[in-house]
């Protein structure tokens, strides 16, 4: 990691975005404690991580992207056991984890070993075992890779109910659509870095407002930067051999910014007006897909 | 803590118990396989049961049937005198070792001179040792008879009309001081011996200081009466096979790191102290159960006569901890599975060799014997057992029991920081 800076507020769900190697779990890896930076600090609630681990790790509940729970055991056991952990006592750690299996919707398969389960059974019981100590920050590591719609539908709904419980949740993941629709704010993360953060709408103010073009002609040997007119009309973003992404830079009408478009000395096959979305902006910080 | 990670194991040992059956099947099966090898029970090698096919039935075979059931050799042998016929149904049905027959004529051949003699041996297939020593026996009769034909042939006609009753007493008295005056004028010769072999005392095992100063109280006698080959071999045994079961035992700290629950508990507990911990009072447990199945296995199944059972109950607990902690060092060393399973065999061999626990001490090399077992808690805990058993009595088991204890617990906090190691350096599956 380098010189990442971010903040995850009460109630707030903050999702860091990146393709795969980025350095999503090893940010996280860094906040629980798993890893020792060489540099930098952790503070949770304030206090440096290395000052009191054991104390930060009562307020943190974390959820590794791999499923980390005993297949031998039942939902019930393994909820009990990962509470004990946490520090409850026998009694607590029942009663949580009845709720919790209430919750996560797993009470009439409680008993069951997990093995037993389906994927999307066991992710939520993986998210459950994090959940005992009503910890203060939730960490997620892409919890729903690898499951089907309805389940991460589930999963997705019960960490908004966190979230509006109070719950800080930092939540990684490589999915646009889930950076888009579940997180109040978004750093991106690339090689390490912390490209930008902000709320989607100041993501995608960063392309100039909400309005991308998408130009598809021959571009192959075309010198777009030595073009007249585009680059004080528009912010380029992406240039293909085929393609050409645009935002507008200023407040254009959209008719004028087509009438300027088709102006460009090309033959151009068609143009497509959009709104921009955080693959664009990847595609802006760092001239890659972020799928790629 | 280490309660809550106990339970958790046994829960899991409970719904797949394979794994543990199997690392108790393999010291049952040991035992089994080490006590048929040594002639399939009994204490120690037991009195071994000889047929005796005597065809020729003279004086001197008389005799020499005699001589099996006199002194010594009547504590060991226990010859029964059978037709040929009998002595081969009873080997058949393996309640015999061996079968000696004493062809017809072999007196008269034998102090004539006029043909070559020979005695016959039946083994029996099925059994290993007692049919070797037979054999080894039967050798050392054959040697003192040649040596008797040479010595006194010129007087074996003489001898030949005696056994056949053809001479009178006084022919017999006057033999008889010719022979008394021909052993006489060997006596220089044979008494004392100009060669001689002894077997040597085993090493004392090297102790700290304290023990080393105080030097070793000769061993009680009549204690090596109570000397048991397969027990002598089973302590060492115990200590080779507590390491492999500690091996695979200790391999769920591999698991646990595969399945991520390792990590997952590190996020919520600083400390890894309690989880290993929790593996190694596990596997202790289960060493002590294998040390049970084959020590106590052992005692009951082959009737070896342990003579110290709490000094071997408190050995066994200091060992099976060292060897548990030992191997979650390991394990922390090693990468994966399949990485530590190779590494824990090879240094568990190692280990067991060196300390004299695959071979008696005495048989391995002089560096090794003299400077590096005793350093092996290997050879504290199989030397200690045999000293223990075989030795007198005589052995510093509680200081050894505290040593293997102290050890036990320095291993397992190396361990638990070389996992603390690692996690920092990215531990992962």
């Amino acid at each position: 990691m380098d010189d990442v800076t971010f903040e995850v507020r009460a109630g707030e769900l903050y999702g860091l975005l990146g393709p795969n190697g980025a350095g999503k779990t090893t940010t996280l890896s860094l906040i629980t404690g798993l890893l020792k930076p060489d540099a930098g600090k952790v503070l949770v609630a304030g206090t440096p991580l290395s000052d009191n681990p054991q104390q930060a790790k009562r307020l943190m509940g974390f959820v590794p992207q791999d499923l980390a729970i005993y297949e031998d055991l039942t939902g019930r056991e393994n909820l009990e056991f990962w509470g004990r952990l946490a520090g409850l006592s026998a009694g607590q750690a029942r009663s949580r984890a009845g709720e919790l299996l209430e919750a996560l919707g797993l009470s009439d398969r409680a008993q069951d070993t997990v093995r037993t389960y389906s994927g999307g059974m066991k992710r939520r019981i993986n998210l459950g075992c994090a959940l005992l100590h009503r910890p203060q920050l939730l960490l997620l590591d892409e919890p729903t890779v690898g499951i089907d719609p309805q389940a991460r539908w589930n999963i997705l709904g019960f960490i908004r109910e966190l979230r509006a419980g109070g719950t800080a949740i930092l939540y990684t993941t490589h999915y646009l659509e889930e950076a888009e629709t579940l997180c109040d704010r978004i750093g991106i993360l690339d090689h390490g870095r912390l490209l930008a953060e902000g709320s989607l709408k100041q993501l995608q103010e960063r392309l100039g407002g909400d309005r991308v073009f998408v130009v598809e002609a021959d571009l192959k040997d075309a010198a777009v930067e030595k073009w007249h007119g585009l680059g004080a009309r528009f912010r380029l973003i992406q240039k293909s051999a085929r393609q050409l992404v645009v935002a507008a830079a200023g407040d254009m009408d959209p008719a004028e910014c087509l009438k300027a478009l088709l102006a460009l000395p090309v033959r151009v096959e068609n143009i497509t007006l959009k709104r921009p979305n955080l693959n664009d902006v990847f595609l802006q910080l760092t001239g890659r897909e972020l799928r790629e | 803590m280490l309660g809550i990670l106990l339970a958790k194991d046994l829960r899991r040992a409970r719904r797949n118990p394979l794994p543990w059956l199997i690392n108790l099947a393999i010291p049952l099966a040991i035992t089994a396989l080490i006590g048929l090898t040594f002639g399939g029970g009994g204490a120690a090698l037991g009195r071994i049961r000889l047929g005796v096919v005597d065809q020729d039935d003279t004086p001197l075979t008389r005799m020499l049937r005699g001589m099996s059931q006199q002194g010594r050799a009547g504590n060991h042998l226990e010859p029964l005198f059978l037709d040929r016929a009998a002595a081969e149904r009873e080997l058949l049905a393996n309640k015999l070792a061996a079968v000696l027959v004493i062809p017809t004529n072999f007196t008269r051949g034998y102090l004539s001179g006029s043909q070559r003699v020979s005695l016959e041996l039946i083994k029996n297939p099925a059994q290993s040792v007692h049919p070797t020593v037979l054999e080894e026996l039967l050798e050392v009769v054959v040697t003192a008879l040649s040596a008797l034909a040479r010595n006194f042939g010129s007087e074996f006609p003489a001898w030949q009309a005696v056994f056949e009753g053809q001479a009178d007493y006084r022919q017999v008295a006057a033999l008889i001081e010719r022979a008394g005056e021909k052993l006489q004028a060997a006596r220089a010769y044979v008494n004392p011996p100009l060669v001689t072999y002894s077997k040597q005392p085993p090493e004392p095992v090297s102790w700290p200081a304290t023990a080393r100063e105080s030097p070793a109280r000769p061993a009680k006698p009549g204690r090596a009466d109570g000397f048991n080959l397969f027990g002598y071999l089973l302590a060492g045994m115990t200590g080779m096979f507590l390491l492999f079961i500690a091996g695979n035992s200790l391999n769920d700290l591999h698991r646990e790191v595969r399945l991520h629950t390792f990590e997952r508990y590190h996020t919520l507990r600083h400390s890894l102290l309690p989880f290993v911990a929790g593996k190694v009072a596990l596997a202790t447990v289960l060493l002590l159960a294998g040390s049970a199945v084959l020590l106590g296995g052992g005692a009951l199944v082959f009737r070896i006569p342990w003579q110290h059972p709490l000094a071997l109950a408190a050995l066994s607990v200091g060992y099976a901890g060292f060897a548990a902690s030992f191997m979650a060092v390991l394990g922390a060393l090693t990468g994966d599975e399949r990485v530590g399973n190779t590494v824990n065999t090879l240094v568990a061999m190692a280990l067991a060799v060196a300390g004299g626990c695959a071979f008696p001490p005495q048989q391995l090399p002089a560096l090794l014997r003299q400077h590096i077992s005793p350093l092996l808690p290997t050879y504290w805990f199989a030397e200690t057992v045999r000293r223990l058993e075989y030795g007198g009595g005589d052995a510093p088991w509680v200081q050894v029991t505290l040593q293997l204890a102290i050890l036990s617990l320095a291993l397992l906090a190396v361990a638990a920081l070389l996992f603390r190691r690692r996690f920092r350096k990215g531990l992962r599956a």
